[in-house]
């Protein structure tokens, strides 16, 4: 089963400290500075409605829209993970079209090229761009590691599983409830 | 890698975090397991600590003295020993010219830690001979402390931080801790999944608001009807406890005669809230088996807001949740030091350890140890009184210590006409702010991070703090620079070489804080006072057996009638603004706006949120530029249209400088504690047909007034007419 994150709603309290680590985790360094200067594209986004206050990202679903639908197979499975190869994305958004929880996005990026040492600006490069659960982290999902109260989590499949034996339990508790009643 | 053992800066949580330095710079943070954060930080903590480090994102940091022969003239850069001489021949020229009270001081309620507002205190009282010296709290919970004085006789939090997720019923009462302490949100939420119920008083739906067990959206303005209503409910169905209301306190018969008028009926028009809900969460409340009572700045920046704080804790006695464990009454600590100030006596009514300035004993000791025959017993000016003192020519000089008044005070206008009347403006800062460049004289300062101290959290914990780097300019520590001043004006006393060394005098003056020595604060270590002997661990929790610290030593049941914000809405001026904060800048933003991360999540020109009902017929929509205005001043902000947001009233963040909405907030206090009613002002908004013009003007005004500053800070280069930082003009 592929790994997503999930967010508790009722512990969040938007605000926002794990956009900033999500950020700060693809910059490569853990320093602030390397923030400076660099646009600000969290990879989930922290939603306040009248009612919910949560973070909404990438499920790495296991039959993934974007996947299915990428037509230079951009997008792929790894390591329990949906990632996208930005070498081969075209930044046509057909993802952006096919993802039901709107959790990609396309931004581009300037790009640059390094010639006899000395690194040139080539444009811009389009990056299909969503959670990719830190997989070049060593320590794991940088949001996780920060949020304050505790309200994000990694949801692999033992936790899924306790998950449903939870919701399973409450149901059949709910169920004799109205058989007393 | 080094890892400093460090206090988070900014909120009164009290996060103990470690300071990552390589090449003594700071390139990082790490949360640590401290008693209030159990390794947990916001985004503040994370990510708001390369200020140190002059990122110059905002303003410059400050790096040598300097001084302006006259107020047209630009800075220069001088010598320590110029500025010291300049400032001390200015100071004892003004002090012998119209005596002592003509000056007024500041203590710094921010990141310089409680060693050097002592000092500062000490400088106000044995050396210019005056009370005159106040702290940011006159603005924040200044009447949480003039209230619980004078009901419980203490004016902090009853009980812990730590406290909170252990209480069967939180009544949150204009506190929205998820942006201004959301450490200590974390806590409502863990209650929250023990068990507890959440009663929530605010008319927005804030945070807290989403996960209540009850949301009580009452109309702003109307805190005193909903608190008497409360009492009234306790009295009128028999919830209160009848034995403790007999044995441990006094007034109840006044009180119950105030309260009477108020049924859950009558306020319901005032309040906007049906009978029943008040009834309902009265009975949650006083049925739970342990409540705590939460507030914040909904309830003391009020024109009424010092009755109110013992409205809140007349609930608390009368149901007799005091005096025990996951009790007790909470005024949240808005600045990470606000309760150190206070505590060192950075107020005109109390020296360190609150003893009162007009207590004799007091007085005789604490002048016996400072070596100067008398001190003064006057109680000293407020804050809030500079403006008019200043107008009026009571006032001649001001040691502006790490505070914003020109961002932080209301009716920015008058702030403004203040500071052209004074003779003399000192301001010893880290930052070129706009106060600062106000300045005849700045004496440049050590961060935190490049200092040692001790930090007084909101629950009264004391905590140390380490210096992580060296600072990078010609700077000195804030008592380095008082002490300078008070030997050139022939003082003494000031003579310090470390902030144990001032420590030590303290809690050798003090009962409080007698117990809590620097080796048991080393490290993680946490003292919450009164810490009367070196053995005790200090109090987690005060008041016990019931005993309070009034004279009578009884808790005092006291209400108030209601009384209306002061300016009205009009046809003109149809809506209130509410002034607030937000979770990722803090105070004036002289720190937050100059963290990346910081600023990057929300700048200029700022929010004002606004329900989409009031927004619609003005043809606002969301993100859209508009205009806000109130009798006193107009300023730009950025429409936020939210339904969390109710009818009637608009919120903005006072940090911004732009969206200045202090330019916009009126000039009218607590009769009492001096703190001004920021959570009214009538204004109204106005839509902006051009916006690209408003976006190029918001862009063009922020870069004119940051560039104003940094040339300010740069002595020489330039010679501006006046450096001022006036607002955009309409
Ligand atoms: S860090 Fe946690 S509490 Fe804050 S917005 Fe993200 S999920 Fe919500
Ligand atoms: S797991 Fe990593 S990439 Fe995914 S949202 Fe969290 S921080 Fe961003
Ligand atoms: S701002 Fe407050 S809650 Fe956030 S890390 Fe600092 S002390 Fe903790």
């Amino acid at each position: 089963m592929n790994r997503f994150i999930v967010a508790e709603a009722s512990k969040c309290i938007g605000c926002r400290t794990c956009e900033v680590a999500c950020v700060l985790a693809h910059t490569g360094k853990e320093d602030v500075e390397a923030l400076a200067g660099r646009e600000f594209h969290p990879r989930l986004k922290v939603l306040k409605t009248l009612t919910v206050s949560a973070p909404v990202t990438c499920h790495h679903c296991e039959d993934a829209p974007c996947v299915n639908a990428c037509p230079s197979h951009a997008i792929s499975y790894r390591d329990a993970t949906v990632q996208v190869d930005q070498s081969k994305c075209l930044g046509c958004k057909t993802c952006v079209v096919a993802c039901p929880f709107g959790a990609m996005e396309v931004i581009s990026r300037p790009a640059i090229r390094s010639f006899a040492g000395i690194v040139v600006a080539d444009g811009v490069k389009a990056e299909a761009h969503k959670c990719d659960l830190c997989i070049d982290r060593a320590a794991g999902p940088a949001c996780v590691a920060v949020c304050p109260t505790d309200a994000l989590h990694v949801m692999d499949e033992t936790r899924l599983a306790e998950t449903r034996a939870r919701r399973q339990l409450r149901s059949a508790l709910e169920a004799s409830n109205v058989d007393a009643a | 890698m080094e890892k400093h053992i460090s206090v988070c800066p900014y909120c009164g949580s009290g996060c103990k975090l470690a300071l990552l330095v390589e090449n003594d710079k700071i390139v990082g943070a790490e949360a640590l397991d401290g008693v209030t954060n159990q390794g947990e930080l916001c985004l503040k903590g994370w990510y708001g600590w390369d200020f140190v480090n002059d990122t110059k994102i905002l303003t410059p940091r400050l790096k040598s003295p300097m001084i302006r022969r006259s107020r047209d003239a630009a800075f220069e850069a001088v010598t320590w020993d110029e500025a010291i001489a300049f400032t001390a021949g200015k100071l004892s020229e003004i002090k012998k010219k119209y005596g002592p009270d003509s000056i007024m001081l500041t203590g710094s309620s921010r990141g310089t830690g409680n060693e050097s507002n002592y000092v500062a205190q000490k400088f106000a009282r044995a050396v210019i001979g005056t009370n005159n010296i106040d702290c940011c709290a006159r603005v924040c919970h200044g009447p949480s402390v003039s209230g619980l004085m004078v009901t419980l006789g203490n004016g902090a939090m009853s009980n812990s931080i730590c406290e909170i997720e252990d209480t069967d019923c939180i009544l949150c009462f204009g506190y929205n801790a998820a942006d201004s302490h959301p450490i200590v949100a974390r806590r409502i939420l863990k209650a929250k999944e023990k068990g507890a119920k959440i009663i929530v008083c605010d008319p927005r739906q804030i945070e807290t608001a989403r996960i209540a067990d009850q949301w009580l959206a009452l109309k702003n303005g109307s805190n005193m009807a909903l608190v008497n209503a409360f009492a009234n409910v306790l009295i009128d169905e028999g919830l209160y406890d009848k034995e403790y209301v007999a044995n441990y306190t006094e007034g109840f018969e006044e009180y119950k005669k105030i309260v009477a008028k108020y049924t859950p009926e009558y306020v319901e028009e005032i309040t906007g809230l049906k009978a029943a809900e008040i009834r309902r969460a009265m009975r949650a409340y006083a049925g739970a088996k342990t409540a705590t009572i939460l507030w914040g700045m909904g309830v003391t920046q009020w024109g009424q807001a010092v009755d109110v704080v013992k409205g809140l804790s007349g609930l608390a006695l009368l149901t007799g949740n005091l005096g025990k464990p996951n009790v007790g009454v909470g005024p949240v600590r808005g600045q990470n030091n606000v309760q150190g100030a206070c505590d060192m006596g950075a107020l005109p009514n109390v020296f360190p350890g609150y003893y009162s300035v007009k207590d004799d004993e007091a007085r005789a000791r604490f002048a016996k140890a400072w070596g100067v025959p008398s001190l003064p017993a006057e109680i000293g000016m407020s804050l809030t009184d500079v403006p008019h003192a200043a107008e009026e020519g009571k006032l001649k000089a001001m040691y502006i210590f790490g505070e914003d008044p020109a961002q932080t005070e209301p009716d920015l206008a008058t702030v403004r006409k203040g500071f052209d009347a004074l003779e003399l403006i000192i301001v010893q800062d880290i930052f070129m702010t706009k106060t600062a460049a106000y300045a005849d004289v700045i004496l440049p300062a050590t961060s935190w991070g490049e200092h040692d101290g001790v930090f007084s959290s909101a629950d009264r914990g004391f905590q140390r703090f380490y210096k992580a780097v060296n600072a990078k300019g010609d700077v000195k520590h804030d008592w380095e620079i008082h002490g300078l001043i008070a030997k050139a004006m022939g003082y003494d006393g000031i003579d310090y070489h470390s902030t144990e060394e001032i420590w030590n005098e303290l809690i050798s003056l003090c009962h409080l804080y007698k117990g809590a020595t620097y080796e048991k604060l080393a490290g993680l270590g946490y003292v919450q006072w009164p810490c009367t002997e070196v053995d005790k661990p200090g109090t987690p929790w005060l008041y016990e057996g019931n005993e309070f610290q009034t004279k009578s030593k009884k808790g005092l049941l006291f209400a108030a009638e209601w009384r209306a914000p002061l300016e009205k809405i009009d046809a003109e001026f149809p809506l209130g603004l509410c002034t607030v904060r937000e979770v990722g800048h803090y105070s004036c933003r002289s720190m937050t706006g100059n963290c990346v991360a910081l600023a990057t999540l929300a700048d200029e020109p700022g929010y004002v949120t606004i329900n989409p009902k009031d927004a619609k017929p003005l043809g606002i929509r969301d993100q859209e530029l508009v205009w806000v205005q109130s009798r006193r001043g107009k300023v730009i902000a950025r429409a936020s249209v939210t339904e969390r947001t109710n009818v009637g009233a608009v919120y903005m963040t006072y940090q911004w400088w732009i969206g200045a909405c202090n330019e916009l907030t009126i000039h009218h206090v607590d009769p009492i504690s001096k703190t001004p009613e920021y959570k009214f002002a009538a204004v109204r908004v106005e839509r902006i047909a051009d916006q690209a013009w408003a976006e190029a003007h918001v862009v063009q005004e922020y870069s004119a007034l940051k560039r104003r500053l940094a040339d300010a800070a740069k002595p020489g280069d330039v010679a501006p007419a006046k450096i001022r930082a006036e607002p955009v003009p309409a």
